[in-house]
């Protein structure tokens, strides 16, 4: 439905049916007409989407307009660069993430909180394409900004859920009863954090692919993200339509494992 | 806690004063070129320098704010409004009317935002007029916004619709606009100014980052975003670190509103 709604989008939004090609000199009359015929083509948006599903069906997932290659291999080169710099930033962030936000509960430490709230604060105020430039002119790696982008938000949402969980009587029972710090994190707090923790896992995967966009635009990192600007500019339907459906399949597989696990650690835990 | 929310309340009271003087602050309008010196340093008569048209950099930042935390503000108003009645409806509803509309939303929420923003605003034109392109970009925002905050007004909605006051309040005969009007609205009141706050900085963050890779706000009108792309001259900024500041004055109000939202959504 996603990648139908961006079809969509692409047929009504203006110059669809131009081509840049079309102001070639050097191309003949024959093959102009061929050009406009094929976008005509593209025009019936559920002809053309009737046609998209039954040669997915096949594997065939198409020509890119602009760019004259199979989607298929544009994918197949672009997918795992960024895949590699979303599992990166991913790891980065939530590590980063977590060992703030649980330091911060472990050590009661002025200092620690100002530093990961000032932190936190600095890249959730920062945006995408600003910290890209930033680190194309620090000649840092551009996976890393992605990383700072994602960290913030966990490190809020796993700082507010520890601090809401150890707050609960049987935890301050446990404190009472003498068990010290970390032995009340890993056994009373943790396991009432962790389900809605994990429930995140999905979330941080949608903003680990927003962010990714304009970081790739900016630092020219050949990734989806790129491609799928690329793609828009140039009007590029079927290649929109399937970059469209592969980061919302990326996506809703996420969120739906992530809740899958929630539900099962829930289980498991009762 | 406290010194840093007056710090951020400081702070955006100050901005709030910069934008109401734009005009009197401003040394030049943000169009006017001083030809003579293109790229000039800070001096007395350009207090950040100029840009390589003689553009005056501090008019610029100053009226590149006013355009951005005005217009995010208004779109934040139009996003949650529409939150607000697609969200409502559906609580209100129920039923089927819920399942069409929580499907609208979760058809937004699939996509990620900043994905579907750029891509959308990639397609559409981008060599329109100034004022076409400020309205363009900021009217996608609010289009483009609300989902997140529907689902939570539809929750909202739904709680109420269950609630002993509401059933008592059918019992006596309200129902429709009156029953809306009365009961679900004021008590929604809460949760929608929270989602119109929460809007703004994310807003304007969005925004940049339309700006930042060409986008946004077309020349020769600043906007926040706008004035980062210029930032994309790597070469200009390495020996010129005061081209950074439109980036530290977008990181600094954003996170005094930051500052100040942990705040209200404790409160609601």
């Amino acid at each position: 439905m996603a990648s139908f709604a961006g079809a969509m989008l692409m047929r009504i939004a203006p110059g669809f049916s131009s081509d840049d090609q079309e102001l070639n000199s050097g191309l003949s009359a024959q093959s102009i007409q061929a050009i406009r015929r094929a976008h005509l083509a593209d025009s019936d948006i559920p002809h053309f989407y009737a046609q998209y599903i039954a040669s997915l069906v096949r594997g065939d997932l198409g020509t890119s307009r602009s760019l004259n290659q199979p989607v298929k291999e544009l994918l197949r080169d672009r997918l795992p660069t960024t895949l590699t710099n979303l599992a990166f930033a991913l790891a980065v962030g939530w590590l980063l993430g977590l060992a703030l936000a649980i330091a911060a509960q472990m050590w009661d430490s002025p200092a620690l909180s100002v530093l990961a709230n000032g932190l936190s604060g600095t890249f959730i105020s920062t945006p995408a394409a600003a910290l890209a430039l930033v680190f194309l002119l620090l000649r840092w790696p551009p996976a890393f900004a992605a990383a700072l982008l994602v960290f913030p938000k966990i490190y809020r949402y796993a700082q507010n859920l520890l601090q809401q969980s150890s707050e609960m009587p049987h935890v301050l029972t446990a404190r009472a009863k003498g068990a010290g710090p970390w032995r009340v994190l890993a056994w009373h707090v943790a396991p009432i954090a962790l389900p809605q923790i994990i429930a995140l896992v999905g979330v941080s995967i949608s903003i680990g692919i927003g962010v990714l966009l304009p970081i790739e635009v900016v630092s020219d990192v050949a990734g989806i993200g790129q491609l799928a600007w690329q793609a828009a500019q140039a009007r590029d339907l079927p290649l929109l339509v399937n970059l469209t459906m592969v980061v919302t399949f990326v996506t809703v597989c996420a969120t739906l494992i992530s809740d899958a696990a929630q539900r099962g650690f829930r289980r498991s835990a009762a | 806690m406290k010194a840093i929310r007056l710090i951020a309340i400081t702070v955006l009271a100050l901005t709030a004063l910069t934008i109401l003087g734009t005009h009197y602050l401003a040394p030049a309008g943000y169009e006017q070129q001083f030809r003579e010196t293109p790229q000039a340093a800070p001096s007395g008569h350009h207090l950040l320098g100029t840009d390589e048209l003689g553009r005056d950099c501090w008019a610029r930042l100053l009226y590149g704010m006013r355009v951005s935390l005005t217009l995010a503000p208004l779109a934040a108003l139009f996003t949650t409004l529409l939150a607000g009645l697609v969200g409502g409806i559906a609580g209100y509803f129920g039923g089927w009317t819920e399942r069409c509309c929580k499907l609208l939303i979760d058809l937004f929420l699939s996509v990620p935002w900043l994905f579907l923003l750029i891509t959308v605003r990639a397609v559409l034109p981008l060599n329109v007029s100034p004022e076409a392109s400020v309205t363009l970009t900021f009217a996608l925002l609010g289009v483009l916004g609300w989902a997140a905050s529907a689902r939570v007004i539809c929750a909202g909605a739904k709680d109420l619709m269950k609630s002993e006051f509401v059933w008592m309040a059918r019992a006596s005969g309200f129902s429709g606009l009156k029953l809306v009007r009365l009961h679900l609205m004021p008590n929604l009141r809460g949760a929608l100014l929270a989602q119109f706050w929460i809007s703004i900085p994310v807003f304007i963050i969005a925004e940049a980052n339309l700006g930042a890779l060409g986008l946004g706000v077309a020349e020769p009108l600043p906007s926040l975003g706008s004035l980062l792309r210029e930032l994309q001259d790597s070469v200009m900024v390495r020996p010129e670190p005061w081209r950074l500041l439109p980036l530290a004055v977008l990181i600094v109000v954003i996170s005094s509103f930051q500052v100040l939202l942990n705040k209200q959504e404790i409160r609601t």
